[in-house]
Order: structure tokens, then C-alpha cells, then sequence
């Protein structure tokens, strides 16, 4: 474990050392917060439901960018040679990489908390609904981030890193679009494979076991995939 | 410490090593000698298991690489052509961090932090951003990384390559101070280096060994095929046993050396009568 925790800080150092971790912080939350404005100042509501919503789409264009240099850039420098001839794990490295990405992550979501403080001041939110939401989007940024984890794993270059992590997330986000032009299980399945789906539902306050499994197997699956994707680099 | 048996290694249809069979005893310092692709990288991969052999085995302390690779990556040390450092970390915690993932105990961590730190000579930048530093420092503070968890084998691909005469020196007398307490294998173009510092000799040619001695004898062998009078006029380089291996003749290039010395004493001799006429 203090291996997988001390790539974990390597990781967040690495975020923290440059001016691109506040860039993205500032600007994201500036992003946020004008939005937080236009839809209370619109929908006078003491809830967050709709602010849940634009941060899953917000979060489609920061995720690759904080992802793409995770493995690709320790290819491109000869750093992967130094980690893997270390006494790590592939499941080590994967773990400590996605455990100082999410702590990134949650920190951004943190500070979001905020808005909850400013809405419950006008008024009286329904704290289990914001509460679910919060876990919905803790929950599909893991997943973005699991996905750009993989990506990453794939290449040594950052820009096909990003871009081939927004070819994933766009379809998985837009796949509910295309219900239109289906009938039946095909049309089901589509409307199950949608992030928004599932996002929908923990931003009204509702948690279903078919939601957090849907998160969590996409988690894992990604994280497995990475896995193999070291290993197998290490063994061809 | 090392035995590799007829280890195959295959990219697509080429093939890098071919039937490479070796043994290394503890304490030695081995230098592996080849031109650029004879398979000296490749080889210096599989030892530290960061590629699998094709075929063949490989076995580093008593451990097949194959079936224990995470206790044969804790028994060594190893520093890639390019040393692999993060340039917006400093020194400190660089090996820290090398210390920590090495598995280093939390509480010897400092100790081995302030051990290579003198050892490396690195006391004055230890708190700089690597990438402020220069080469010479830059693979130091690799080696120091290299040595950080105290392993039985260290493998240096290429330690002095880019670096000044001096910083030369200095990397090769650290490597030095390494015989005591490690076995060392190091790869380098430069062979008077490896007559400086290796007990043996191991040349690779287009992936299989083609000689493995002693550098004392290998050395002496080749000063015994010479005449007499050659021996006392300048006894075998390995550059020239490498060169003879590669089947370059070396005397064009000795004689193409002293004809242009010649042609530039002469137009230096004309130079300083023609100053003089004036």
C-alpha cells in the first residue's frame, strides 16, 4: 500500500509542480460558477440537479487533458523503464497512478461544495438529493478518469492519448442520442450504455444498485484493461 | 549471480539476441561491448526483466526471471541509456520517492538518502529541480536512484555516454567504489573506460557473444599472437581487438592519421618560413 501511495503523491506532485493543475482548478471553477449562476438566477431553485448535469458534460472536456499524460508521458521520457523495473506491480502502478488522479479529482469536486452552502442560505435543498448527486458525479468522474487511464496506457503521445479518450467519452455520452433510430433491446441497451442515464437518476436523488453497478464495473473494467495493457507491454 | 542460458530474443522477424549463454560471478564487474544494435540494450532489458527473453532462461540470484520478477527487480539496480528522472522534482525527493517504491523500510529511508547522496557526491544539489541540473549531476543523481535500496547486481547502460572528460572520471570512479559491495555490469562505446574499470569482457556482435574473457587475458592473448618486436613497440588495446573483431582494418586509419599530421606540419613549416621571408 505505501508503494501505491507514494505513486499516488508522485502523481499529484507531478500536477501540483507545474502551473497547469491551478490553471485547470481556476478555470473549471470559473466555468462552474457562471453557470451555477445562470441557472439559479433562471430556474430560482434551491437545487443542484441541473449544475450536476453541466459538470458531466464539463467534465467530457477536462478528463483527457488531465489524463492523457499519465502513462503516455512517462513512455516518452524513459521513465516507464525506471517504473517498471522497479519492484512494482502492474496493478501497483495502475492503482497509485488512479489514486492521485481521483485525489486531484475529489479535490475539484470539494471545492464545489460551496454551492450547496450558497443554495441552502436562499433556502431549504433537499440535502439527500444533493448528496446523491455529488455521489453521481464522484462517481462518473472515477469512471471518465479510469477511462483516460487507459487510454494513456495505450501510446506514448499525449495528444492521441486525449483524443482517443474523447472519442470514448463523446459516445458514451451521446449514445442516448441515437435511441431515436432503434427499437427494442438494441434501443434498451443504448439508453443502459449512456452516462446520462444513469447520472439522471443520482442527480434527482435516486440510488439504484443497476446505477452504482454500472459505474463501478466501468471502473474496473478500464482498470483491468490498463493492467493487461502494461503487462503486456512488459512482456511482448 | 547470473546465469542466462541460451536466451533468444525475437522482435517481429528479427532477432536481437541470438543463443546468448553467460555466467557472472558475485563481486565481478562485467563490461558488455558491442556497436550500436548488437543487442547490448536488449540484453541489459532482460537481466532486469523489464522484457521477456523469446526464449531461453535467466537466472539472477537463485530466482528465475521468468517466475519471480518482483524479487529479482528488489536484488537490482539499474540505470537506462537515459537516466529516468522526473525534471520537476528535486533530488530529495526524487530518491525519495526512489526509496519509497524500491521498498526501502520507512525508517532506514533517510539513512539511505543521506548514504548515496555522499556517495554520488550530490550534497550541493540535492535540493535543486533536476532539471536545473547538469548531465553530469543528471547521472549521478540515476545511479544514486540506481543504488538507493542497496542491490546485490547493478546494470549501467551507457553511464558515461554525452558526459565531459571529467564528468567522465567522476561517474567511473563512483562505479568503482560499487565493486566492494555489488556485482556491476556496464555497457559503454568507450573501451578505454572498460580496461579502467571491469574485471571481464563480454562483446556482443549482431546478438551473440562472441567473446567472454577475462580483460587480463583477453588482453595478453591477443599481445602473445603479436611479434616480438611489436609487443615492445605497443602492446593491444581492446579499441583494437574490438576494431580486428569488427573486421575494420585499423592500419588505413593509423596511416591516413600520420599522413595528415605530416601534410599539417608542413603547411605549418611553410607557414612560419613565410613569415619569416617577410
Amino acid at each position: 500500500m505505501s508503494k501505491i501511495i507514494a505513486l499516488a503523491k508522485k502523481e499529484l506532485h507531478g500536477y501540483f509542480s507545474t502551473p497547469i493543475a491551478y490553471l485547470m482548478l481556476i478555470a473549471m471553477l470559473s466555468l462552474f460558477n457562471i453557470f451555477f449562476y445562470m441557472i439559479i438566477s433562471q430556474n430560482k431553485e434551491v437545487s443542484l440537479r441541473d449544475i450536476f448535469q453541466i459538470m458531466e458534460f464539463m467534465f467530457i472536456f477536462l478528463v483527457p487533458l488531465l489524463t492523457m499524460k499519465l502513462f503516455a508521458e512517462e513512455k516518452s521520457t524513459g521513465t516507464m523503464e525506471f517504473l517498471l523495473t522497479a519492484p512494482l506491480t502492474p496493478s501497483m502502478l495502475v492503482l497509485g497512478k488512479y489514486l492521485g488522479m481521483m485525489t486531484f479529482f475529489s479535490l475539484l469536486i470539494g471545492m464545489t461544495v460551496i454551492y450547496y452552502v450558497i443554495v441552502a442560505y436562499f433556502g431549504s435543498p433537499d440535502l439527500v438529493s444533493i448528496l446523491s448527486g455529488y455521489v453521481g458525479i464522484w462517481l462518473e468522474g472515477a469512471f471518465f478518469i479510469a477511462i483516460g487511464l487507459l487510454t494513456s496506457s495505450w501510446t506514448s503521445n499525449q495528444i492521441i492519448a486525449a483524443m482517443m479518450s474523447y472519442f470514448i467519452l463523446f459516445l458514451l455520452y451521446f449514445t442516448s442520442n441515437f435511441t431515436q433510430y432503434v427499437t427494442g433491446t438494441v434501443k434498451a441497451f443504448l439508453i443502459q450504455l449512456s452516462t446520462r442515464t444513469h447520472l439522471e437518476n443520482f442527480a434527482t436523488g435516486i440510488i439504484t444498485p443497476s446505477d452504482i453497478i454500472y459505474y463501478l464495473s466501468g471502473i474496473l473494467l478500464c482498470l483491468v484493461l490498463t493492467r493487461l495493457s502494461i503487462d503486456n507491454r512488459l512482456w511482448q | 549471480m547470473i546465469i542466462v542460458d541460451n536466451v533468444i530474443k525475437n522482435f517481429g522477424l528479427f532477432q536481437a539476441l541470438d543463443n546468448v549463454s553467460f555466467e557472472i560471478n558475485k563481486g565481478d564487474i562485467v563490461g558488455f561491448l558491442g556497436k550500436n544494435g548488437a543487442g547490448k540494450t536488449t540484453l541489459m532489458r532482460i537481466l532486469t526483466s523489464f522484457m521477456a527473453p523469446s526464449s531461453g532462461k535467466v537466472i539472477i540470484d537463485g530466482d528465475n526471471i521468468a517466475k519471480n520478477a518482483l524479487t529479482i527487480r528488489q536484488k537490482i539496480g539499474y540505470l537506462p541509456e537515459t537516466p529516468p528522472l522526473y525534471n520537476s522534482m528535486t533530488v530529495k525527493s526524487y530518491l525519495k520517492f526512489a526509496a519509497q517504491i524500491k521498498g526501502v523500510p520507512a525508517n532506514k529511508q533517510r539513512i539511505q538518502l543521506t548514504k548515496v547522496i555522499e556517495e554520488c557526491h550530490l550534497e550541493q544539489v540535492k535540493n535543486k529541480t533536476i532539471a536545473t541540473l547538469s548531465k553530469g549531476y543528471k547521472q549521478r543523481v540515476g545511479i544514486a536512484q540506481a543504488i538507493i535500496h542497496e542491490p546485490k547486481l547493478l546494470i549501467l547502460d551507457e553511464p558515461t555516454s554525452g558526459l565531459d572528460p571529467i564528468q567522465v572520471q567522476q561517474v567511473l570512479a563512483l562505479i568503482k567504489n560499487q565493486r566492494e559491495q555489488r556485482t556491476v555490469i556496464l555497457s559503454t562505446h568507450n573501451l578505454t573506460e572498460i580496461e579502467q574499470i571491469a574485471h571481464r569482457v563480454l562483446i556482443i556482435k549482431s546478438g551473440k557473444i562472441v567473446i567472454d574473457q577475462p580483460l587480463s587475458i583477453l588482453l595478453n592473448e591477443n599481445n602473445d599472437t603479436h611479434s616480438p618486436t611489436q609487443v615492445q613497440s605497443q602492446s593491444t588495446t581492446l579499441e583494437q581487438i574490438f576494431i580486428n573483431l569488427h573486421h575494420l582494418d585499423s592500419t588505413p586509419i593509423k596511416s591516413n592519421l600520420i599522413q595528415s599530421n605530416l601534410i599539417q606540419s608542413n603547411q605549418e613549416t611553410t607557414q612560419c618560413n613565410t613569415t619569416g621571408d617577410k
